[in-house]
C-alpha cells in the first residue's frame, strides 16, 4: 500500500514538473479558463442587459390613443424608434431591407376602435432571422399595449378583476444572466480535464515514453493515480482562477466552497477517466484533441450547461440524465447559486463518484492491452 | 486536390471525424435538445409543481383546474405546506411551489387583483421561466370573476398584435446554426490542422520546394475542401430531413452557395493562420477559440445587434457574422442570395484579404526555406 502511494506520488510530481516545463501547456492551463470565462461573462452580460433594439413606427392613426402608445413604447429600455414613417408599405420596407429589425404600424381607426368598445388592432413586423431582438420588440409591444389599457381604464374609471402571478427564486436574486457561470465553471473543468488525459497519455504515447513507463516496476495503477492526482492539483488552480473571477465579477458563491473544490474534483476525475478510456482506442493526440472539442460543444446543452436538462426535448432530456457530467453541473449550480450542503448534493456527487470507478478501471484494463 | 483525397482515403479517423462524427454529433445534439421539426412539447407538463392553496374557494379550485387543462402542468401536487415546499425546492423534489393566498377569492370578488406567488427553482436555468410563462398562458383561460359583469358606458376589448414576417420552427433556426458550427469547425481543422500537421511530418516542405506552384497548392487545397464541404452539407441536411423531419424550404443553390461562402472564408483564414508555422496543438486552440467567438458575436445565439460596447464592435468586424447573417436569409426567409450585396460585399473582401495574406506569407516562407 505504501509503495502504491509513493509510486502515485512519484508519479504525479513528474506529471507536473513536466508541465511547468512546458511553457505553452502552462500558459494554456492558467490563461485558458480565464480567456474562455470572459467570452462567456460577455455572453451572460448581454443576456442580462441586451443593447436597445431600433424600430421604426407608422402612426396612420395620428389619435391621442396612437401617441400615448408611441410615448409608452419610447420610453421602453427594449427598443427606440429609429424613425417614423408614413406607410405601412415604408416600414415593411425598412425591415425588409435589413435597416431595423422590426416595424410597429398602428392602422387608422385604432383610437376610435377602442374607444367604441371594439377589438382594436396593431401590426407588428419583424426580422424573425434576429430571434432575440424580435422577441424584444414583441415583448415591449406587448407591455405597451396593456399599460395603455390600464390607463384607459382608470381614466374612465373601470376595473376589472385580474390574476397577477408573484414570482419569488428561492436563491432571492435577482434575475440575471449570470445563472450560467457554475454551468460554465463545469465546462471549463470538463475541457482542463479532457485536455490532461490528452497530454497525459497520447503525447506520451506518440513520444514513446508511456512504453518505457509501464515497462518499470510501477503498477500501472500508480501510474494512472500519479496522473491522476496531477489532474487534481491543475484543477484545483484551475477552479481557484475561476472563483477569483466569479466573485470579481459579483457573483456571490452562497455555499460552501470546499464542496465546489469537491465537486469540480469528481468532474475532474470522471473527465480524466473517460478522456484515458477513449486515449486508449485513439493514439493521434491531434485527432484526440479534435474529438474533444467535437464531443464538448454538443455538451454545453446536453450537459446542462446553459439550461436544465428539465427544457429539453424529451430525447434530449433522456441523453442528458444519462451523462455523468450532468449532475457535476447541476452540483456546482446547487451549491453557488442555492447554497446547498453535502445533503442537498450527495446524490449527485455519488453519481461522478461511482461512474469514475466503473470507467476508470476499464480505461486502465484496455491501456494495459494497448501497451 | 487530388494528392488531398488520396491522403484522406488512407486515414479512415479523418473520414470518421470529417465526415460523420462531426455532422452527427452537432445534429444529433440539436435534434435532442429542441426536437425534431414539429415536434412540440412542454417544458413543464411533467415536472412535478406543487399546489398550495390557502383560499380554500371556488376561484381558487378553478384557478387549478384551468392549471390542469392547459396540459402544461399534468404533474400539479397538492397537499403541501408552503414551508415544506419550499424546503424541497432546489433538490430536485419539486421544480416550482404555486400558492394561492387566503383571500384570493374576495380581492376577485371586489374586482381587485388577486395575487398567486410562485416560488421558482431559479438553480435550474430556465425551468423558472417556463413555469411562469406557462401559468401567464393558463390565466388567459381562467375567468377572474364569472360573477360579475362590466357596467360603465366603456368597455375595454383589448388590443390585438397582428405578428407579420417570416416565421419558422426552432428547428430551422438551429439547423443554420449547426450547419455553420459543422463547417466552420471541420473546414478550418482541415486547412490549417492539415498544413501544420503535414509540416510536422516534413512532407510540407518537400510539397514547397516542388515545381507546383504556391496558387496551385492553395486552389487545389481550397477545391478539395469545398468537396468535402458540399458532402457535409448534404449529411447535415440529409439528417435534418430524413431523422429529425426537417423540411427545406430554401432554393437548394442559394444554401450550398451560402455554406461554402462560409468554408471558403474559413479556408482563408485557415491558410492564414498556418502561414505562421504553428503547430497541430495551437491549431486546435485557435479553433476552439474561433468556434467560442462564433458562439458569442456573430449572431449565432445573442443578435448582434443585442450586443453592446466592445463586445458589438467585434461582432461588425467579425467576417463570419455576415455570412450566417446571409445563410440565415437564404435559409429562412428565401432572400435572394444576389439581394445580400453589403454582406456579400464583406465576405468577399475578408475572402480576398485572408488568401491574398495567407500567401504572401507562406510565399516568404518558401522562399526561407528554398534559401
Amino acid at each position: 500500500m505504501n509503495r502504491l502511494i509513493r509510486d502515485t506520488v512519484v508519479v504525479a510530481q513528474k506529471e507536473l514538473k513536466q508541465l511547468s516545463r512546458d511553457p505553452l501547456s502552462l500558459a494554456l492551463t492558467v490563461m485558458f479558463p480565464i480567456l474562455l470565462i470572459s467570452i462567456f461573462i460577455v455572453i451572460s452580460s448581454a443576456f442580462g442587459n441586451p443593447n436597445i433594439v431600433p424600430i421604426v413606427i407608422a402612426d396612420l392613426d395620428g389619435s391621442g390613443e396612437s401617441k400615448i402608445l408611441i410615448d409608452k413604447i419610447a420610453s421602453t429600455e427594449l427598443v427606440r424608434i429609429a424613425q417614423l414613417v408614413q406607410t405601412e408599405e415604408k416600414a415593411l420596407a425598412v425591415v425588409e431591407s435589413g435597416e431595423v429589425i422590426g416595424s410597429l404600424v398602428i392602422p387608422a381607426g385604432f383610437g376610435n376602435r377602442l374607444l367604441n368598445a371594439q377589438e382594436a388592432f396593431v401590426v407588428v413586423q419583424t426580422d424573425n432571422t434576429k430571434i432575440m431582438a424580435s422577441m424584444n420588440i414583441i415583448r415591449a409591444v406587448t407591455e405597451q399595449k396593456q399599460e395603455l389599457l390600464d390607463d384607459l381604464m382608470e381614466q374612465y374609471g373601470l376595473r376589472t378583476a385580474s390574476v397577477e402571478i408573484v414570482s419569488r427564486p428561492i436563491s432571492g436574486r435577482p434575475p440575471t444572466g449570470d445563472f450560467i457561470l457554475p454551468g460554465q465553471l463545469g465546462m471549463i473543468i470538463i475541457l482542463g480535464a479532457f485536455d490532461d488525459a490528452v497530454n497525459a497519455m497520447t503525447r506520451e504515447r506518440e513520444r514513446g515514453t508511456f512504453p518505457r513507463l509501464a515497462l518499470t516496476p510501477m503498477n500501472i495503477f500508480s501510474i494512472y493515480s500519479g496522473k491522476m492526482v496531477s489532474t487534481l492539483v491543475i484543477n484545483a488552480l484551475r477552479t481557484t482562477f475561476m472563483l477569483i473571477i466569479f466573485v470579481g465579477n459579483g457573483l456571490v458563491i452562497q455555499g460552501n466552497i470546499a464542496l465546489i473544490y469537491v465537486t469540480t474534483s469528481l468532474i475532474a476525475m470522471f473527465t480524466l477517466s473517460f478522456g484515458l478510456l477513449i486515449s486508449s482506442r485513439v493514439r493521434s493526440s491531434a485527432t484526440l484533441t479534435i474529438l474533444e472539442i467535437a464531443i464538448t460543444f454538443p455538451l454545453f446543452q446536453l450537459a446542462g450547461a446553459f439550461s436544465a436538462p428539465e427544457v429539453l426535448a424529451p430525447a434530449g432530456r433522456a441523453i442528458s440524465r444519462s451523462l455523468p457530467w450532468t449532475y457535476g453541473i447541476e452540483a456546482l449550480r446547487r451549491i453557488m447559486y442555492l447554497g446547498l450542503g453535502l445533503e442537498g448534493i450527495a446524490g449527485n456527487l455519488a453519481i461522478l463518484l461511482i461512474s469514475t470507478m466503473i470507467l476508470l478501471p476499464i480505461a486502465t484494463l484496455l491501456s494495459k492491452r494497448t501497451i | 486536390m487530388f494528392n488531398e483525397f488520396r491522403i484522406l482515403r488512407r486515414n479512415r479517423s479523418a473520414i470518421l471525424i470529417s465526415l460523420v462524427v462531426i455532422p452527427f454529433f452537432f445534429t444529433a445534439s440539436l435534434g435532442a435538445g429542441r426536437g425534431g421539426e414539429g415536434e412540440t412539447y412542454s417544458a413543464t407538463s411533467e415536472l412535478p409543481i406543487a399546489f398550495i392553496d390557502e383560499d380554500l374557494s371556488e376561484a381558487s379550485g378553478r384557478l387549478y383546474e384551468s392549471l390542469v387543462r392547459s396540459e402544461d402542468f399534468n404533474m400539479l401536487l397538492q397537499g403541501y405546506r408552503e414551508e415544506d415546499a419550499l424546503a424541497t425546492l432546489g433538490k430536485g423534489g419539486l421544480y416550482a411551489a404555486i400558492v394561492v393566498p387566503e383571500g384570493f377569492e374576495k380581492r376577485l370578488l371586489n374586482n381587485e387583483t388577486g395575487i398567486i406567488i410562485v416560488h421558482v427553482d431559479d438553480g435550474s436555468p430556465g425551468v423558472d421561466d417556463a413555469v411562469l410563462s406557462n401559468i401567464d398562458a393558463s390565466l388567459s383561460n381562467f375567468n377572474p370573476n364569472p360573477r360579475i359583469k362590466q357596467t360603465g358606458n366603456i368597455e375595454f376589448v383589448g388590443v390585438e398584435i397582428v405578428m407579420k414576417g417570416a416565421s419558422f420552427s426552432g428547428f430551422a433556426v438551429g439547423l443554420t446554426i449547426t450547419l455553420t458550427m459543422v463547417v466552420v469547425f471541420a473546414t478550418f481543422y482541415e486547412i490549417a490542422g492539415g498544413m501544420s500537421r503535414e509540416r510536422e511530418t516534413g512532407t510540407y516542405s518537400h510539397l514547397l520546394v516542388s515545381p507546383v506552384s504556391l496558387g496551385s497548392i492553395m486552389i487545389g487545397k481550397t477545391l478539395y475542401d469545398v468537396c468535402l464541404n458540399v458532402m457535409r452539407t448534404f449529411i447535415v441536411l440529409g439528417l435534418a430531413i430524413y431523422v429529425y423531419g426537417a423540411s427545406i424550404h430554401a432554393n437548394l443553390l442559394s444554401l450550398v452557395l451560402s455554406v461554402l461562402f462560409i468554408a471558403i472564408l474559413t479556408m482563408g483564414f485557415g491558410f492564414l493562420v498556418s502561414s505562421f508555422g504553428i503547430g497541430v496543438r495551437a491549431v486546435v486552440i485557435i479553433e476552439f477559440f474561433l468556434i467560442l467567438f462564433l458562439f458569442a458575436f456573430s449572431g449565432f445565439f445573442i443578435d448582434k445587434e443585442l450586443l453592446r460596447g466592445i463586445s458589438q464592435t467585434i461582432a461588425t468586424v467579425l467576417p463570419w457574422s455576415y455570412g450566417i447573417d446571409i445563410l440565415k436569409r437564404t435559409t429562412l426567409i428565401g432572400q435572394p442570395l444576389m439581394s445580400l450585396t453589403y454582406q456579400l460585399q464583406i465576405i468577399a473582401i475578408s475572402i480576398i484579404l485572408f488568401y491574398g495574406v495567407a500567401y504572401l506569407l507562406l510565399k516568404l516562407s518558401r522562399e526561407r526555406l528554398v534559401k
